[in-house]
């Protein structure tokens, strides 16, 4: 496999980018490969994670040297992340992007539960997908009320739009997001980068929504959005703390890049827009060097080598995304009544969660319950796609007339 | 459908009709022979239609808010431009060389157009002006909308019902009258 650490990359003093460079050609805003845009919408949130872990790493350091180190190193960052969320097309709407977020959310997360090796974490992967899934069918109800379009436009029949576990039960008692992190010294390197992958997008997920959403002059719109922010900050509890706390910032740093490394050089793989591509490829060249940075300070301050962090073996296999109907299918049908509780995962309603539904619906409907009501009320049916047959959760099948694209 | 959603304003049916347009550029682009004449010719239909009924009563509502007239003369000088580009495109029809790339750039003024509306026109009439008002102009834009293909997928339909309406381009002047009548 590809070793980022054997590759000196693109050498830092060549890396920083004109006007010229910085002004790129978004893709078209119709005819995109809908993966296309999630491989965008992916990076970008890892790169947001780059800048932001790296201001971090600048506030709780001492040396003037690395501060400064890392100040040149969080500019190209910078400039990578404008590139990579400037090919988003300016006539795409904040809805449409935010149907694009939420099946990121669904098939990046899926990807990573079926290839996580620790049993622990895959099984807080796939609480976890099942939420965004119903948020990608939240959102496309309300893009059809308020947009008058149709979210097979965006998700284009790879990813099924329908219930998941319903976001009125995905508010519970914030202690009980917090799970157990793994072990830095034992943990699968694989785990490492998955966990930082699912993190940087669910925190790029709530940064976006609790931005865009008073935007929106339609209430129920500003209301959804309010809702499933919300939910989306439990998400990056949830994600964060599976991170091992006991991490160096040095290694924080190393683990940072080499994520970076394994996603552009994973995307490059696959990418079905040349151009895309080309950016993909410059974009992991440039991360080869940060990298080497990274693993030179690493190794100056830990005495220790990068290959101990990050396995010497080379990159894991390439991060795909691809339909994954009929895993999320089969989690549908097992895992939609899961809760959490403490640290694990129960399946009754217990005495916090019920207190924290009370605190926070006070006996009404909360907008993510409203949104489909009021599709229904304005076009007599909800708004699905289910492309594999009926929703496996009988309870969850549409009532009448449920158009399925 | 439009009979199933409960008080619709004109700015629904508009965004409605935006949904449309988006499609049938997608259908003519991937389309070839009479499926595709056919969905050209609806969707020249449709954005006829469209552009007058936004012409007739969209933007001269605009004009009556305050600070709105640059705003509503950039519209129109949009809407003028993709017009020129349409017309090149109907005179010389689906088989002409260069007709796919005159679509693109069509199909990007187009898209562009409406979202500057859906952006910054839209929103501010239904912020100033009185909801019964905009769901009173629904009746114009649906008395438009009768001039507007009705074939669900184009070539499904024989195309005389719309032959019958006359020459495509021509049925921007009926669709005016038909708004006038509708809102006088
Ligand atoms: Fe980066
Ligand atoms: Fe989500
Ligand atoms: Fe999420
Ligand atoms: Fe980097
Ligand atoms: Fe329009």
């Amino acid at each position: 496999m590809f070793n980022p650490l054997d590759h000196k990359g693109i050498p830092l003093d060549d890396q920083i980018r004109n006007w010229r460079e910085l002004n790129v050609e978004p893709i078209d805003p119709e005819a995109v490969d809908p993966y296309t845009r999630c491989r965008i919408i992916a990076m970008n949130g890892i790169e947001a994670e780059a800048i932001m872990f790296s201001h971090q790493f600048a506030r709780n350091c001492g040396d003037d040297d690395v501060k400064r180190q890392l100040a040149y190193t969080r500019y190209l960052e910078s400039q990578q992340q404008r590139v990579v969320n400037w090919l988003l097309p300016g006539q795409a709407s904040v809805l449409e992007t935010t149907l694009g977020y939420e099946q990121v959310a669904v098939d990046l997360t899926a990807w990573v539960a079926r290839h996580e090796p620790e049993p622990y974490l895959r099984q807080a992967y796939e609480f976890g997908v099942l939420e965004d899934f119903d948020h990608l069918y939240r959102y496309a109800n309300l893009y059809e009320m308020v947009e008058r379009r149709k979210a097979e436009k965006i998700v284009d029949g790879l990813t099924e739009v329908m219930p998941g576990r319903p976001t009125v039960q995905e508010h519970r008692h914030p202690f009980d997001e917090v799970r157990t992190p793994y072990d830095k010294d034992l943990v699968d390197p694989r785990s490492k980068l998955h966990a930082l992958t699912i993190l940087a997008a669910e925190q790029q997920v709530m940064v976006y929504y609790m931005n865009v959403g008073p935007q929106y002059m339609e209430p129920i719109a500003r209301q959804l959005y309010q809702e499933i922010s919300l939910i989306e900050q439990e998400h990056v509890t949830h994600y964060e703390s599976l991170v091992d706390p006991g991490e160096s910032w040095w290694e924080r740093l190393l683990t940072h890049e080499y994520t970076e490394c394994w996603l552009y050089w994973s995307f490059m793989e696959q990418e079905s827009d040349p151009r895309v591509k080309a950016i993909w490829e410059l974009h992991l060249q440039m991360e080869l060097a940060h990298l080497q940075s990274a693993a030179d300070l690493f190794r100056r301050h830990e005495g220790r080598e990068p290959e101990e962090i990050v396995g010497g073996s080379g990159l894991p296999e390439p991060l795909t995304f691809e339909p994954n109907k009929e895993y999320l299918r089969h989690l549908l049908a097992t895992q939609m009544d899961l809760n959490k509780l403490g640290e694990g995962y129960v399946r009754e309603a217990h005495e916090r969660f019920e207190w924290m539904q009370q605190q926070l619906h006070a006996g009404e409907q909360p907008p993510s319950e409203q949104v489909i009501e009021q599709h229904r009320e304005r076009f007599g049916d909800e708004y699905r796609i289910e492309t594999e047959g009926p929703h496996p959760v009988e309870s969850l099948r549409a009532k009448e007339g449920g158009r399925s694209a | 459908m439009p009979d199933k959603v409960p008080a619709n304003d004109a700015i629904d049916l508009l965004l409605a009709q935006h949904a449309r347009i988006e499609e049938l550029f997608v259908l003519v682009a991937g389309s070839a022979g009479d499926t595709r004449r056919e969905a050209f010719d609806d969707l020249v239909r449709l954005l006829s239609v469209h552009e007058t009924a936004e012409e007739e009563l969209v933007h001269p509502l605009s004009r009556t808010l305050p600070d709105s007239d640059a705003l509503v003369d950039d519209r129109l000088a949009e809407e003028r431009e993709a017009k020129e580009t349409l017309r090149t495109l109907v005179d010389g029809g689906v088989d002409a060389p260069g007709f796919d790339a005159g679509l693109l750039l069509l199909r990007t003024a187009v898209l562009t157009h409406a979202r500057y509306e859906e952006r910054y026109e839209f929103p501010r009439l239904r912020a100033h002006v009185p909801a019964g008002r905009l769901r009173g102009l629904a009746d114009a834009v649906r008395a438009a909308e009768a001039f507007a293909p009705t074939r669900p997928h184009p070539g499904t339909e024989s195309a005389a019902a719309n032959l019958a309406l006359g020459p495509v381009l021509a049925v921007a002047d009926r669709v005016r009258d038909a708004i006038r009548d509708a809102s006088s």
